[in-house]
């Protein structure tokens, strides 16, 4: 009897740290997951700022200007006949 | 039991009580027999107790506040700062690549490539193979540094051993402002593919101007520098080098750590907190985007206008001010250079360049010594030069240079002097205050006193120091400053101090300019006052003067503003009446570095809108180091005028928008004082004149 508690005991020990071992892994994979989430959205944040900044630059009123005139001297180059 | 049996668990159960004694000793020979540091280059010992394993387990990356965000007085972005990635690399050479020199460079060369590689991943780089050779470049100078690849190379043995240099971890820092997602993708996908290299993404800001052109010196620039520290290491920092940039309310704050832990494998990990990136204040400034683009190109425009015109040379430098009258808001201040190689390197010429103002002065002047009553409105006096009244006061003076007028005046009222721009009839007017009178005049009008605007590089300017010393006689300083100081010499002024001297005529003694409206940080907002006006002129002198000044730009023919007048009639405008200002055109030697001595010729022009209920003032100069004609009211004139013209279309166009000026988070704030509501003619009740004596 003794020995079959003994040997009870031994796999609840085992099994304890396999299932500790099991959960900090778990966790670990977990926090890893989570750290790569939070880099993501730090470098999506970046480059959402690159992006408005680059869309407010176009859209400035010289850089507008600029285009309009592109557009209306490759008109003018390709016949001009309608302007 | 038997007796053998209960002396084996004797034996055993020694045994494993020896364990944890065992253990306490490997414990205390650890700590304290071989504790104490590890010592470390260029950092202090690290020491080996408990304190410093807690701290290993933890991590905290410094998240940077950003630089206060530059907005125009209707909200528009000027200067702001964006979060970039500067990326430090440490490099751990694995053993099987130091094992000779030649497998040490491959693997340096693979590692500078793959780097290379991912600096170019932006999908949207054009010329990508260009770029992508320019980093190879630069990389393997960077990584080839620390292990002395080029000596290497050089020698050519390539089956050597590579020196111990090569097994020990390098940090570099790679490159800075790194921020295309595509490159901050590819520069993470490498850190995970090369156990060796360890990728460091540290957050910082990029300052971004996104109308760089129109501001480089209202806004002015920034610059990094490395700073010392208190504990004697050295950091990067980025400091305002002038304008608003300059100013401390433009300093980023401290910014706040973010805490992580270390895993079992060093790898940190998110604890978590607050991601988001700390919120910047936004300064307000007074500028007016839109007339802040018409003023440079108004000026550009009319200091290009000789060489277009087959007129002779450009002049050196030109300045652009528009002022709103009610608050001193500076609504425009531009600078033209013609010898200015980057914008962010030239001066800001309305605040740094000095100029003698010449005629500009005078209804300064003349409205200083009526408000004393030293000037007979009715009388005429006798301008001709040689004349009778100008042997008896002038002449008899003994001054060397004789003062004259650049047409035959004959007789003038005070009316007369200020539209004919006579020299003689403004000394006439100018010699009737004292010399203390003339201290004050200059006190009175802020001629050599700083405008307060707290940024750098100022020039103050004022009169000769030699003009107001105890020790020159009564008699020489009549016969010289105070002739001089009659019509604009002997004293050096901004155009931003023309602009505060023509403010104070018209709105009050103690007005300022302004170039804040206030500071915005998160709900809190700080109000930069508007300055009082402060004591005025009596509504007398001041609709003797500002009636002198409308007719500067009227019929008469022998007006300095009648060029202007009729230049703009042929554009079906009729100035007089609608614009009011006095023309300046003066004649002074500067000495430059080059050269030496070189006469120069300035012409000005300061004007209000509308004539009759002044709303704007600008102020225009443009200083020519070439011998051909330049007069103020045909040459600064135009470009100040078609300012003020743009001012009130712009006014009118934004009153009929129904645009109110915004503050941030879409609250909308309206200045304290509307510009309607200056009330700059009529004096407060009960409020007295310092000048007294009327």
């Amino acid at each position: 009897m003794k020995w079959l508690l003994a040997g009870l005991l031994f796999a609840l020990a085992v099994g304890l740290a396999i299932g500790t071992a099991a959960i900090r892994a778990e966790n670990n994979l977990l926090r890893h997951g989570v750290e790569l989430r939070r880099r993501e959205l730090t470098d999506r944040s970046v480059e959402y700022q690159r992006l408005v900044i680059e869309r407010l630059r176009e859209a400035s009123p010289m850089r507008l200007a600029a285009a309009q005139w592109a557009i209306l001297r490759a008109a003018e180059a390709h016949g001009g006949a309608e302007l | 039991m038997r007796r053998v049996e209960r002396q084996r668990l004797r034996v055993a159960f020694g045994l494993l009580g020896v364990v944890p004694v065992f253990l306490a000793g490997w414990l205390g020979h650890l700590q304290v027999r071989q504790g104490g540091s590890i010592e470390r280059a260029e950092l202090p010992p690290l020491p080996l107790v408990a304190a410093t394993a807690d701290r290993q387990g933890v991590r905290a990356e410094k998240v940077p506040a950003p630089r206060a965000t530059i907005v125009d007085r209707h909200g528009a972005l000027l200067a702001l700062d964006r979060e970039v990635y500067e990326v430090r690399a440490r490099i751990a050479v694995p053993p099987s690549a130091a094992k000779t020199v030649g497998k040490l460079l491959d693997y340096l060369a693979g590692l500078t490539a793959d780097l290379a590689r991912a600096m170019v991943a932006d999908p949207e780089l054009s010329n990508r193979a260009a770029a992508e050779a320019a980093y190879r470049e630069q990389f393997a100078a960077l990584l080839g540094k620390p292990f002395d690849a080029q000596a290497l190379l050089q020698r050519g043995d390539f089956a050597a051993e590579p020196p111990k240099s090569a097994r020990q971890a390098v940090e570099v820092r790679l490159v800075g402002q790194v921020e295309a997602l595509a490159v901050i993708e590819a520069l993470r996908d490498l850190d995970a593919r090369r156990p060796s290299l360890r990728l460091d993404f540290v957050r910082g800001h990029r300052r971004d101007y996104l109308e760089r052109e129109a501001t480089f010196g209202f806004v002015g620039h920034v610059e990094t520098v490395w700073q010392e520290q208190a504990d004697g290491g050295k950091v990067l920092a980025t400091v305002g080098k002038c304008g608003l940039e300059a100013l401390p309310a433009a300093v980023a704050a401290s910014g706040r750590l973010l805490p992580f832990r270390n895993d079992g494998r060093g790898r940190p990990y998110f604890t978590g907190g607050d991601l988001g990136t700390p919120e910047p204040a936004v300064l307000y400034s007074t500028i007016d985007l839109d007339l802040q683009r018409a003023a440079i190109e108004e000026l550009t425009r009319q200091a290009e206008s000789p060489q277009r015109e087959g007129k002779g040379s450009n002049p050196q430098w030109g300045a652009l001010v528009l002022v709103e009258i009610a608050t001193g808001d500076v609504l425009a201040a531009a600078s033209w250079h013609r010898d200015a190689k980057s914008g962010s390197a030239a001066s800001w010429t309305p605040y740094q360049s000095l100029f003698e103002p010449g005629s500009i002065v005078k209804p300064l002047v003349i409205a200083y010594a009526g408000e004393l009553g030293k000037v007979d409105w009715d009388r005429e006096y006798d301008c001709t030069p040689g004349g009778a009244e100008y042997r008896e006061r002038i002449g008899a003076l003994g001054r060397a240079k004789a003062v004259s007028d650049d047409h035959a005046c004959g007789r003038l009222t005070p009316h007369g002097i200020l539209i004919n721009s006579s020299n003689i009839g403004a000394t006439y007017l100018g010699l009737g205050l004292e010399r203390e009178q003339w201290r004050d005049y200059m006190s009175y009008f802020g001629f050599g006193t700083s405008l307060g605007l707290a940024l750098p590089g100022e020039s103050k300017g004022g009169t000769n120091p030699r003009s107001f010393r105890s020790n020159i006689p009564l008699k020489q300083f009549r016969a010289n400053s105070a002739v001089s100081f009659s019509f604009g010499y002997e004293l050096q002024v901004t155009a931003l101090q023309v602009a505060r001297a023509y403010l104070r005529l018209l709105r009050g003694a103690a007005s300022e300019l302004r170039v804040v409206r206030g500071l915005q940080r998160g709900e809190e907002w700080q109000a930069q006052p508007i300055s009082p006006a402060g004591e005025q002129l009596s509504p007398e002198v001041f609709e003797r003067v500002r009636g002198a000044l409308v007719d500067v730009v009227g019929e008469d023919p022998h007006a300095t503003g009648a060029l202007l007048r009729r230049q703009f009639l042929q554009d079906g405008i009729e100035l007089h009446g609608l614009v009011a200002g006095k023309t300046g055109t003066a004649v002074s030697s500067v000495g430059t570095k080059d050269r030496g001595k070189v006469e120069v010729r300035n012409a000005s022009f300061a004007g209000f809108l509308p004539a009759d209920a002044p709303r704007w003032l600008a102020v225009g100069v443009l200083q020519r180091d070439d011998r051909g004609k330049f007069y103020g009211g045909a040459y600064a004139a135009p470009a100040v005028v078609r300012l003020l013209l743009q001012a009130q279309r712009s006014a009118e166009r934004r009153l009929l928008q129904q645009e109110p000026g915004r503050g941030s988070d879409g609250q909308v704030r309206t200045a304290a004082i509307t510009p309607v509501d200056s009330g700059w003619r009529q004096a407060a009740p009960g409020s007295t004149s310092r000048l007294g004596g009327r």
